[in-house]
């Protein structure tokens, strides 16, 4: 195989498909990428087994064939060639030879007849705009559950109707879940599936690259779920198991609201939380008529108080939560007002976008007893 | 500079604490080698030792069947740990009414610190002495006390003094009472240090106590230091922070088991994890303690011992929970091989359960009320009475051990602010 690229398109399509590489060296082959020539483009192929890419770029091809190199030895490398075009030659004993200018470098390579083949895309199910996609995916992902053992809260549900779209996260202590409004003509009944945190951040990345306006192709599998944005092509396995059912946690009576200013109450909980426990992140609010009191304190650092106007009239009302969880919802939320709304100290509170907003947005927050 | 008032201290220990209350039940042994802590021909050790089993060099730690080597007529008893807890318990009670400071070391042994007691019990000596009397009569066993400026002095005091008897190290006698002392008399001095010290031509507490404290804090550190302090009779190092009678909250919790034989019955094993499990949690509810860091420990054959530790993303005093977690860590540790001990620890402990279950809110509830009605019950009836359907296949023996939950003293239950009610 013999193939010349220009340098910043093989640093961009290496760069979007470094995300997905094997970082564990358990499988050797897997920390290399794929390259094949063929016609005018040059593919690039990444996988973990879990997930897999497929990106490419304008090549000229002297020799068609393919060969696998080191991915990040690869990427790390060509990045500090001077800008131009790089001439790629992988020999019958795997080695890759790369000629940039004056700089000649020869990598050891493996051969690509161990490399994994990746599922066939098939039938595509649903073009999504990649800005709503994207959008959802913000909204969500931080809620999803660090902890490896709860696997099927290792991702969030995507369900696809064929006038919306849900996603929903939980870490089992609080739970984000957005709907909008999309006409998807294709879909019948309720399409469900659990997709990986990692497909989600991966997702992000190729759709920024892309642009708000692209349009994401969705498919599935019995097993796998793709998304072809133009040419790049990303695929994951889906997370198996059940969800748990998020619409019995989403609270139905909840009595008492207040609306917030979201940078003042942002900056407000950072402040405070500088003086909360670092382990549990744990605050306190304090809701009462005219006023919201948000507080912590260390006994042995210190304490910290702010004091939030608030329209407000019903009972005075002490809980404690999360900051981060607070936090973190108020970093996603795209408008300048949001609205808590809460029971008592030991149900569920919930914080959603102020106004009238075009996408559904609820975030469930359990509590902390203090 | 001004000297910081005398402060007087008691160490109580009761005389062979174990054996003696074996007798009460069965004076027949009155006199005899008895042996506490299982049969003779028994896996485990020696929890206590009679004094005439004690002539044949019996000691508690040794091994059951080094003890029947050393004297095969010794009488073997299994013990009985209710009667033990009960006994400490009354003795803890009888020195509660002398001081309201007291801390029970552990099952069979107490420092009580006399401060503000002179007007209702007179001077130490006569407040020792009335004691001493008054847990004969009440319990009909004996213990000896040792008085002093410090606890360490005292703890040595009342070794001195046995069996029976009382001392009292007059203030400013402390370093001639110890000097001809052997080191290992000195708490926390083992069989290492005691060798480390001889090589530097220590034996007494008084060799020691003429050495630099430069000299020693660059040969063993920070407890070189402590030995320093110690010789001088201070209650020099970690062992002694805090006062006497303050409410201590432990570290962590834990409870071990070890196999009559060792075992690789996964369901056996599995069983026995959750009745450890059970046990960790009720001693957490016990002290109104959550546990964020479970961890269970695995003792192979071979004596090579491993330790995997999970932190949940949650504080838990739950047994259900506890054991889940400890049952994960086995699954993904244990190596088939058969297992001679296994112990489950709860660490990172916290006063409050902290963040709420989103989930499983709802089931949670439902266990935790069912836990503190199984508690009262524990209560009643003891510890026994009430387990989870799984942990009964475990081949579980009850040993006594040192420190026994319940323990008066140590167990501030229902004493803390917020305590179960």
């Amino acid at each position: 195989m013999e193939f010349t690229v220009n340098k910043s398109d093989l640093v961009r399509e290496l760069g979007l498909s470094q995300g997905v590489v094997e970082k564990k060296t358990t499988i050797p082959i897997l920390s290399n990428v794929l390259l094949e020539a063929a016609g005018d483009s040059v593919v690039l192929t990444a996988t973990d087994l879990e997930s897999g890419i497929r990106v490419s770029c304008p090549a000229k091809v002297k020799k068609p064939g393919s060969g696998t190199i080191p991915a990040k030895k690869l990427l790390d490398y060509v990045r500090l060639l001077p800008d131009s075009d790089v001439q790629v030659k992988v020999q019958e004993n795997h080695w890759a030879t790369l000629v940039c200018g004056r700089s000649r470098t020869r990598i050891a390579g493996m051969s690509r007849e161990s490399y994994p083949d990746l599922p066939a895309m098939p039938e595509k199910l649903a073009e999504i705009p990649a800005g709503l996609l994207v959008g959802m995916i913000q909204r969500t992902i931080f809620a999803i559950s660090a902890e490896e053992s709860r696997f099927t809260l290792n991702g969030a549900l995507m369900i696809l109707k064929k006038d919306a779209i849900t996603m929903v996260a939980t870490d089992g202590h609080r739970l984000a879940m957005t709907e909008s409004k999309i006409d998807l003509a294709g879909v019948t009944g309720n399409y469900r599936a659990l997709l990986p945190r990692k497909a989600m951040a991966e997702l992000l990345k190729l759709s920024a690259e892309a642009g708000a306006d692209a349009i994401v192709e969705f498919a599935g599998d019995d097993n796998h779920l793709f998304f072809r944005i133009g040419d790049r092509l990303l695929l994951s396995r889906k997370l198996t198991g059940n969800f748990p059912d998020f619409e019995r946690v989403l609270p139905k009576d909840q009595p008492h609201a207040i609306t917030l200013n979201r940078d003042e109450l942002r900056s407000a909980i950072e402040r405070v939380s500088q003086f909360s426990d670092e382990r549990s992140r744990a605050i306190r609010v304090l809701i009462s008529p005219g006023e919201m009191k948000v507080y912590s304190s260390v006994s042995d650092t210190g304490e910290s108080e702010e004091n939030l106007p608030v329209q407000y009239d019903g009972p005075k009302t002490e809980i404690g939560f999360n900051a981060q969880y607070l936090v973190d919802f108020l970093r996603a939320v795209p408008q300048d007002t949001v609205g808590l709304h809460f029971k008592d100290p030991n149900s569920a509170g919930e914080m959603r976008p102020g106004g009238e907003t075009e996408a559904v947005y609820r975030y469930v927050i359990m509590p902390m007893r203090i | 500079m001004e000297r910081p008032p005398v402060k007087t201290y008691l160490h109580v220990d009761m005389d062979a604490f174990f054996v003696s209350v074996e007798e009460l039940f069965d004076p027949s042994l009155k006199g005899k080698p008895v042996v506490v802590g299982g049969r003779a021909n028994e896996r485990g050790v020696v929890s206590a030792a009679s004094y005439a089993a004690r002539k044949y060099g019996i000691h508690s730690a040794m091994p059951l069947r080094t003890a029947y080597q050393r004297c095969p007529h010794a009488i073997f008893v299994e013990g009985h740990r209710e009667r033990y807890t009960e006994y400490s318990r009354k003795v803890y009670d009888i020195l509660c009414r002398f001081s309201p400071r007291v801390s029970m070391a552990s099952i069979d042994e107490a420092y009580v610190d006399l401060e503000g007691t002179r007007k209702l019990h007179g001077p130490a000596f006569q407040a020792a002495h009335r004691l001493h009397e008054t847990i004969r009569a009440e319990t009909r066993l004996n213990c000896s006390i040792g008085i002093a400026s410090s606890r360490l002095v005292a703890k040595i005091a009342s070794d001195q003094a046995k069996p029976n008897g009382v001392l009292w190290v007059l203030p400013g006698t402390e370093v001639r009472f110890l000097a001809p002392l052997d080191v290992r008399k000195i708490p926390g001095v083992g069989k290492v240090t005691e060798q480390n010290l001889r090589a530097v031509g220590v034996r007494k507490v008084g060799d020691l106590a003429r050495l630099d404290e430069g000299f020693l804090a660059s040969k063993f550190g920070k407890w070189g230091l402590a030995l320093a302090g110690k010789a001088l009779g201070l209650d020099a190092g970690g062992w002694f922070d805090g006062e006497v009678g303050e409410a201590h909250d432990p570290k962590s919790v834990s409870h071990e088991h070890t196999f009559r034989e060792d075992t690789a019955d996964l369901a056996g094993l599995q069983a026995t994890l959750l009745r450890l499990s059970e046990k960790v949690a009720r001693r957490l509810r016990d002290h109104s303690l959550f546990t964020r860091t479970v961890q269970i420990k695995i003792r192979y054959s071979d004596f090579s011992t491993f330790t995997r530790a999970r932190t949940l993303d949650h504080a838990t005093h739950l047994d259900t929970e506890i054991a889940a977690a400890a049952k994960e860590l086995f699954g993904a540790n244990w190596t088939g091989q058969p297992v001679r001990l296994i112990g489950v620890y709860a660490q990172g402990l916290e006063h409050s359960e902290g963040q709420m279950s989103l989930l499983e809110e709802e089931k949670t509830r439902r266990w935790r009320d069912a836990m503190s009605a199984v508690d009262r019950i524990r209560d009643r009836f003891g510890e026994s009475s009430v387990s989870l359907a799984r942990s009964l296949q475990a081949d579980y023996h009850e040993r006594v051990h040192e420190n026994p939950e319940n323990l008066p003293g140590k167990e501030p239950r229902g004493k803390e602010p917020g305590g179960k009610s």
